[in-house]
């Protein structure tokens, strides 16, 4: 049995205490949940202690909440699954290391995840996306995800998830892991062998630029496309005076785009793996992406985020889906939607997430959150942490 | 490579050239305009956050909550659709102007003050902006460097919104969200002057309720009590002006048509007392009165009715010299009107004890407890009230205006002490009238014995 429940009150215990009445009292073998981050994690901790006593607990904080029937980013809002039974509840493996090295946690965590699960298994990763508040650094998914493929070994998961934050204006994260709050934590969730997951990801950027190649990177940090200044390149296509351009300014506007397979192919939204700009460095003309996963050499496009593009992809997708799933016995549906999706920032007059539900219009348990990063299986392949996407999943029980 | 190749070769290169060119034009004009339209979508949703949070606070005026409530949900409304990270309402302390106390806040803690040297009626950070003193001592307060304050002289009272990060979701803050910050404070003055207002009115409807229903209860409970002796002088009087009544019988007549009488004296005079206390404080005749005294003196008036009824008033021994600064004659009023209601709800063969303690800390206690009827701790208030008789099968059987306990209250009251009822239902009740230490002393072995007045 899967339920799920969504509140939101400026007091944890009160927001708690409503989804509990909502889920009934019987005990669930485990809640997945996920905490606005207005709420203190602590408060919330002890409000699912209070609620629930010492069922295992997995998720985390949240920029927003999106249920079937509601959805907020006020930082307020709290959504919880409970599972019970084991044919639904899934099994939570978890690495606390991610500070000292993103890549050997994911490989640790992988390896685990390997011999806990069988080919076409379900699997959420959750993580606290935020390293370190001041200078913002966040954790690396593609390394988290390299490390993770590499455990797996041979394994051929279903793997979504996504970067926990407390906020759109990506201020800190946090995860419930071994019953406390923590940092630096990532839990992979594998669900019983008898899901299955159909997952379409939801897209919403469109190519500006002619091939730009990275002519000079530094991890994250892109230098140089063309042998030009990162920076002055992308403030010329923006119309911005040259050096005056701070990350967040970019953040809302424009992403670096690699484009898969043939590169001359005609447009194809699923195609292309974006990267956010984080900052922006007037002084080394160059700016830091979300994901240190391009290098020198890398073909990109300058992106821009359109939203009636992001709102039609949602109905395509979505629809999409439908059809997958049609007849299937479907368990539960999980959103894992870019926190700049949106509308309070991407401008969008209608809000994504609310279109993904009246579309989807889901008659089992659904739940979803706002995310840093989404991760999602891409082009048929490994699953990949992606930028400005959302990743929407349904669990169904095997036939 | 001929000629002509060659010159293929160029024009392709040159029309590659020309499309790449144009094809990066478009793009840049397209990424502007996707800019200029988001951006004018987020700011045309930031001019509808006042309209959103009047919709709001309309919402929650109309919940049933009191005016003090209402502070955290519409601080609440205003984080979410400002999007902010903290949010507080702010009161300026009326003794101490440029003080501010947090009266509700979202992030930082209820009751943190600040105090500003001149409060700015609005204020904004922003980097590459000068923060002056006010602005350093509000990101103190509320523990981020991007605020918006807005603060209203008249009311006294300030809204401060905070943002960890400059570019908080759409832009940094600016002079122009003055607009949005007053907008706000102005709302959430408006709605709790409304809810105060209506607080007032509900007060005022109930305290008029209240009085229509005690002028009801005294109409109900006079017309009774006056009817009773009046019936016995009526009766009688028929009684005795009829030939054929016997002498003996006269006597007795005559005795009862006395006694209505003065029942219906002690009744004006108790009316008169109680209308008289609660217009005004009654004028005290005050002086050093030897408690042990006035207690014997109480206990004695009481005497025949007591031995009449069967009931035994035990009055235990007070402390020698014990005096108190007190209307003597008042005084005695409020021990006749507790000593007769303690007679008159004890049953035959119960007991009364009266005692009188004193602490340099409590002043003295003179208390009544009786083995009556008692009643339940929720029925003490009403007892106090006039013309209240609790609803009970012994009452009942009682008369009185209940006027007692209110005139014995209000003239503890008038010597700065205390009535407290202590009752339980079926337990008796005890009754204590305080009177502070500034009015208690052990006398000097001369004055102990002396006379009050």
């Amino acid at each position: 049995m899967i339920r799920t429940a969504y509140a939101r009150d400026v007091h944890a215990s009160t927001a708690v205490r409503s989804c509990r009445d909502q889920l009934g009292p019987d005990r669930p073998e485990l809640v997945l949940a996920f905490i606005g981050g207005k709420h203190p994690p602590e408060a919330a901790l002890s409000a699912l202690r209070d609620a629930f006593g010492d069922v295992p607990l997995a998720g985390g904080s949240a920029a927003g909440v999106i249920a079937g029937t509601a959805f907020g980013y006020s930082g307020f809002e709290i959504g919880l699954i409970t599972f019970t039974g084991a044919n639904v509840t899934p099994r939570i493996f978890t690495t606390r290391d991610l500070l000292a090295d993103e890549r050997a946690a994911g490989l640790g965590l992988g390896v685990v995840v390997q011999g806990n699960s069988i080919d076409g298994s379900a699997v959420m990763l959750l993580f606290d996306s935020v390293a370190n508040v001041s200078p913002l650094r966040l954790h690396p998914a593609s390394q988290l995800m390299e490390g993770f493929q590499e455990g797996l070994g041979g394994r051929a998961l279903h793997v979504i998830g996504g970067g926990l934050l407390t906020d759109i204006n990506i201020s800190d994260g946090w995860v419930f892991e071994g019953g406390e709050v923590r940092k630096h934590a990532m839990a992979a969730l594998v669900f019983p062998p008898n899901l299955r997951a159909t997952t379409v990801i939801l897209h919403g950027c469109r190519p500006v630029s002619t091939f730009m190649e990275i002519t000079r990177i530094n991890g994250p940090e892109v230098l140089e496309l063309d042998g030009q200044p990162a920076l002055t390149v992308v403030e010329r296509m923006l119309g911005l005076e040259l050096g005056t351009t701070s990350g967040q300014q970019l953040s809302l506007v424009a992403t670096l785009g690699q484009k898969q397979g043939d590169p001359f192919a005609p447009y194809d939204e699923n195609n292309y793996v974006n990267r956010l700009i984080l900052r922006a460095d007037p002084a080394a003309g160059s700016i830091t992406l979300f994901e240190p996963d391009f290098a020198v050499g890398t073909r990109v496009q300058i992106m821009s985020r359109d939203n009636s593009l992001m709102l039609d992809s949602v109905e395509r997708g979505v629809a999409d889906l439908k059809t997958r799933i049609s007849g299937q016995d479907c368990v539960l549906g999980l959103y894992i939607d870019c926190a700049g999706r949106a509308s309070v920032m991407s401008g969008a007059a209608t809000e994504e997430a609310e279109l993904v539900i009246s579309s989807l219009a889901p008659a089992f348990p659904f739940m979803g959150f706002y995310s840093g990063v989404e991760i999602a299986p891409f082009a048929g392949n490994y699953s990949r942490p992606l930028d400005w996407t959302g990743v929407l999943s349904i669990l169904q029980r095997d036939s | 490579m001929s000629g002509e190749l060659a010159g293929k070769i160029e024009r392709l290169e040159r029309e590659l050239q020309y499309y790449q060119r144009e094809y990066n034009e478009i793009g840049a004009r397209l990424l502007r305009l996707q800019e200029e339209q988001s951006r004018a979508s987020r700011e045309a949703r930031r001019s509808r956050i006042v309209a959103r949070l009047i919709r709001g606070a309309y919402q929650i005026v109309n919940r049933d909550m009191p005016a003090e409530a209402i502070g955290e949900p519409l601080l609440a409304s205003i984080a979410d659709t400002s999007v902010c990270d903290r949010a507080a309402f702010l009161t300026e302390d009326p003794a101490t102007p440029g003080r501010f106390v947090i009266e509700h806040g979202l992030g930082p803690k209820v009751g943190a003050q600040v105090t500003l040297e001149q409060p700015p009626s609005f204020l904004y950070t922003a980097s590459g902006q000068k923060i002056g003193p006010a602005g350093e001592a509000l990101a103190a307060l509320l523990g981020v460097p991007y605020l918006l304050w807005a603060y209203e002289p008249a009311s006294r009272r300030a809204l401060l919104l905070g943002n960890h990060t400059e570019g908080n979701i759409h832009r940094p803050f600016e002079a122009s969200d003055q607009e949005l910050v007053e907008g706000a404070l102005s709302v959430y003055i408006d709605v709790l002057l409304r809810k105060l207002a209506e607080t007032t009115l509900r007060q005022a409807a109930t305290a008029a309720e209240e009085a229509s229903n005690a002028r009801a209860r005294f109409l109900a409970t006079l017309s009774h009590e006056l009817r009773t002796p009046l019936n016995a002088i009526i009766g009688f009087s028929e009684l005795l002006l009829d030939s054929g009544t016997r002498p003996p019988d006269r006597e007795e007549f005559a005795r009862q048509i006395l006694d209505a009488g003065q029942s219906l004296l002690s009744l004006v005079r108790d009316i008169l007392d109680f209308s008289s206390l609660s217009n005004a404080v009654p004028r005290l005749q005050l002086d050093w009165v030897p408690v042990g005294q006035l207690l014997q003196a109480s206990v004695r008036a009481f005497a025949a009715e007591t031995a009449s009824r069967g009931i035994v008033v035990e009055l235990l021994p007070v402390v020698p010299r014990l005096q108190s600064f007190i209307d003597y004659d008042r005084f005695r009023q409020i021990l006749s009107n507790l000593l007769g209601n303690a007679i008159k709800f004890t049953p035959t063969g119960g007991k009364i004890t009266v005692s009188a303690r004193s602490t340099t800390r409590d002043g003295v206690e003179i208390a009544i407890r009786d083995s009556g009827i008692g009643m339940q701790p929720e029925d003490i208030p009403r007892a106090l009230e006039p013309f209240v008789q609790l609803e009970n099968t012994l009452s009942r059987r009682f008369p009185g205006t209940g006027l007692g306990l209110p005139i014995a209250r209000q003239l503890t009251e008038a010597h700065q002490g205390k009535l407290i009822i202590d009752s339980a239902d079926g337990r008796g009740t005890t009754v204590m009238v305080i009177v502070p230490p500034s009015r208690m002393r052990l006398a000097p072995d001369a004055a102990a014995g002396a006379s009050p007045g």
